[in-house]
């Protein structure tokens, strides 16, 4: 592909550093990508648990409230790394965009069917009636979702598929690291879904008689945590294999900086393992459940790193000539700073406040 | 213009117009429903008036329904389909806002999370905690709408910010306060027009009928505030822009009959308004649907009147509406425009029609098509070759016009002053041009490129 086709460098300057937009994109893609695993994980989980075994229904009801505000976190957290990702990258961002444009574009509708299906199932739930057609659509939409998504990431990071796709829209789906990265981020959200599942099980059954849907969920959830780490190991060597090789080189000659983040994921992934399999009772072994969790989290964060690496090892020969000017705005990076911290302080403070205040006896709730 | 072209039969003009007009139906809603729930409330818990709750409780549904889902994935959408078609627009907007845009995310997380607090927690806290939460929801939503006004307002009157460059040139630009008082009666009159259909579910006649008087008085007072700064945001235009759809023979003529329909379809939801104010019984939901009708009228009206005026321009004074930047006029004019637009001119096998047919993707597909949306066959079926030949001449002769200063003051352009007022200039090598009349040319004869797409 003629690099004439790369779109040129938009003229304005960067209106921040270029490391403070790096920074703010991998953390707020960070936390998108939390409520994302919860959302489609406990989507399929939701869906693949059988409708008559016992804990079904408490197991696609946690699910389905979850996804209630998971899916508008999901949202919100996804407008902020998609805003920061275009001042860095947006020539190549776009045209990945348009040349598969219903897609990105259909991407929104199926988001709206699939959110609009849960509240469907929530309503359905309440009513004592089945769900699991509803369930399985709605796992599909998500699914459906990652699909466009992983294929629009490796499309901006290679610009020599350009020409390719542009002739053929399928062809976007003709890389070879395109399965394994797939299974890579759906394999994540099912172990993350799994886990906090069973982290809640083992909590709710401190407080509840019902201690057999309790351990149900726990169950489950640590079993489709077990099985889906288990398979991303596999399935993380296959992705690093498949890797380009001029890419794969360049990110082993990364040294400290791209070995410590991947070997550190790959560490807490066996770890994980280790971890799962031996938690026989979830119920009495409450703090190896969250443990589960809290490791689960932390090998996201390493391999959130690890993806962003390569995703400049990626594009770096197609920006060697990039002459980046930078102008900081400091009044509106204040005023953004100065906006974040109230509205998150805001926030918390909210959310302490309906949880914690219950009305007193003889006294009216709202 | 050196971005792939998306092609799309309706042009991608119109594809924005629903996708945006449909959000801002929800999302101004969704802080003036914000505003109404948390007066409502405010007033069911001070006069423990049940009906008022009830009202707000069975809106606060409608709100999460709306707001947080359609209006959250709609509001998404308008930032995909203008990246889609306006590529290199959304890059120099993101460039210039981006921190307005996250500080705009900062009041996101705010008004996503106290929404479906406020819903979760009927029945769970006391009524303070529950108001505070309403409140602060309205408070993040406006903020939101504080600061969008602004970016939008910006691509029709940058104002000073063609000279400086600053952002908060271009925030405060001369239509801002007018827009942001218009839109704040907006999205009064809305959340009178969505809440009346729940305050009709009221079962009991005389608090229903209480209930709708409350409903309309949000819609007469909200209808009063969006006319009186609509006609501050008209007062506020810059002659060039006024120009475009007002006065006893306008620009462009279809706007001018829009903004028609802004001011009779407003009159029309006001009249609906001062009715059930006057005749709370007699309130039914087809009024209300007839109302909610009038309201989405004038407020999609208004807004294809705003985008319409901003022609030729996407960022006025800076940007056309093809992406070609006014700076960037008199380089092109010696390059030529297939030495940017790549994408298009990779299409070109080097024949004076191909070369023609890439100019015409290049400059002339982000408004028109071939056969769909403003078809460039009909434009180009009247006149022969040497008429062609001049219109080009003109409207390349008019980039001149741009960059000499002779219509200018203080980076603001005169365009009603030109030939083709609406349409950018014509850029491209005097091969270029020849191409594209070749091109032209060739949609004359039947069977000729049908496809609607290009």
């Amino acid at each position: 592909m003629p690099a004439s086709l790369i779109p040129a460098l938009d003229p304005a300057a960067l209106p921040g550093p270029p490391w403070l937009f790096h920074v703010l994109w991998v953390v707020t893609f960070l936390i998108h990508l939390v409520f994302v695993n919860m959302v489609m994980g406990g989507s399929v989980l939701a869906a693949l648990v059988g409708g008559n075994r016992p804990g079904a229904r408490e197991i696609q009801g946690f699910f389905v409230e979850v996804n209630g505000w998971a899916i508008s976190f999901a949202i919100t957290f996804g407008i902020a790394p998609l805003l920061f990702m275009q001042v860095l990258f947006g020539r190549f961002f776009y045209t990945a965009t348009i040349l598969v444009a219903w897609w990105w574009l259909g991407m929104l509708g199926i988001l709206t069917l699939g959110y609009y299906l849960n509240y469907i199932a929530k309503a359905r739930l309440k009513a004592g009636k089945s769900v699991r057609a509803i369930l399985i659509i709605e796992a599909v939409c998500f699914l459906a979702i990652a699909v466009i998504q992983v294929a629009i990431n490796l499309l901006h990071l290679q610009p020599g598929r350009w020409e390719s796709v542009a002739q053929q829209t399928f062809a976007a789906l003709l890389d070879p690291t395109f399965a394994p990265r797939y299974l890579h981020f759906v394999l994540a959200a099912v172990a993350m879904a799994g886990a906090v599942l069973a982290f809640v099980g083992t909590r709710r059954a401190a407080t509840t008689d019902d201690r057999e849907a309790c351990l149900v969920m726990a169950r489950f959830g640590l079993r489709a945590a077990f099985v889906a780490t288990a398979l991303e190991l596999a399935d993380g060597f296959w992705l690093l294999l498949a890797l380009p090789r001029e890419v794969l080189r360049e990110f082993m000659r990364g040294g400290a900086a791209t070995m410590i983040p991947l070997t550190a994921g790959i560490l807490l992934g066996v770890f994980l393992l280790v971890v799962l399999s031996r938690i026989a009772d979830p119920l009495a072994q409450t703090k190896d459940v969250r443990r589960v969790a809290e490791l689960l989290v932390a090998t996201v964060v390493f391999m959130v790193l690890t993806r962003h690496q390569l995703r400049d090892i990626y594009l770096a020969p197609w920006r060697g000539a990039e002459q980046v000017t930078v102008a900081t705005q400091w009044g509106p990076l204040a005023l953004f700073l100065g906006v974040f911290v109230l509205c998150v302080g805001l926030t918390v403070y909210a959310i302490v406040r309906a949880v914690k205040d219950k009305p007193g006896p003889g006294e009216a709730a709202a | 213009m050196d971005y792939p072209i998306w092609d799309l039969s309706m042009g991608g003009g119109v594809l924005i117009a629903l996708v945006a007009v449909t959000h801002v139906w929800v999302s101004h809603f969704a802080v003036g429903g914000g505003l109404a729930i948390a007066i409502v409330e405010t007033l069911g818990v001070r006069r423990k008036d049940p009906a008022l709750r009830h009202l707000a409780r069975r809106s606060s549904l409608m709100l999460i329904l709306i707001s947080t889902v359609f209006g959250a994935i709609s509001g998404v959408g308008i930032w995909v389909t203008i990246g889609l078609v306006q590529p290199a627009a959304t890059s120099s907007l993101i460039h210039n806002f981006v921190w307005g845009w996250a500080a705009e995310w900062g009041f996101f997380i705010l008004e996503v999370a106290t929404a479906l607090l406020y819903y979760a927690t009927w029945d769970k806290v006391r009524p303070r905690t529950h108001l505070l939460l309403i409140w602060l929801y309205f408070f993040a939503a406006y903020m939101s709408l504080v600061i969008i006004q602004g970016i939008i307002s910006f691509m029709l009157t940058p104002g000073n910010w063609v000279g400086t460059r600053s952002f908060w040139d271009a925030i405060f630009n001369p239509t801002y306060f007018p827009g942001l008082f218009m839109r704040t009666g907006i999205c009064l009159l809305l959340a009178g027009a969505y809440m009346m259909f729940a305050a009709l579910r009221e079962p009991d006649g005389a608090s229903r009928a209480g209930l709708v008087r409350l409903m309309a008085a949000f819609q007469i007072a909200g209808g009063l505030v969006a006319y009186g700064g609509y006609r501050w945001w008209e007062s506020a235009l810059p002659e060039s822009v006024r120009a475009v759809f007002l006065g006893s023979s306008p620009l462009v003529p279809a706007l001018g009959v829009t903004r028609q329909q802004v001011l009779w379809s407003l009159a029309a939801f006001i009249a609906l308004a001062v009715f059930a104010w006057l005749l709370p019984r007699a309130q039914r939901w087809p009024v209300a649907l007839a109302g909610i009708l009038a309201a989405f009228a004038f407020f999609g009206a208004e807004e294809r009147v705003r985008e319409g005026a901003r022609k030729p321009f996407v960022i006025r004074d800076f940007m056309f509406s093809n992406g070609i930047l006014v700076s960037e006029i008199k380089d092109l004019n010696q390059r030529g425009i297939l030495s940017k637009a790549t994408w298009a001119a990779r299409e070109s096998d080097g024949t004076p029609v191909s070369m023609g047919r890439a100019v015409y993707r290049a400059q002339c597909q982000a408004c028109h098509t071939v056969d769909g949306y403003l078809s460039m066959r009909k434009l180009v079926a009247a006149p022969d070759a040497d008429t062609l030949g001049l219109i080009l001449e003109v409207l390349r002769s008019e980039g001149d016009e741009y960059t000499s200063g002779k219509y200018a003051e203080r980076g603001h352009i005169a365009t009603q002053k030109l030939d083709y007022p609406a349409m950018p200039p014509l850029v491209g090598t005097a091969q270029e041009i020849e191409a594209l009349k070749a091109y032209l040319l060739s949609l004359q004869a039947p069977g000729k490129e049908t496809s609607n797409a290009r």
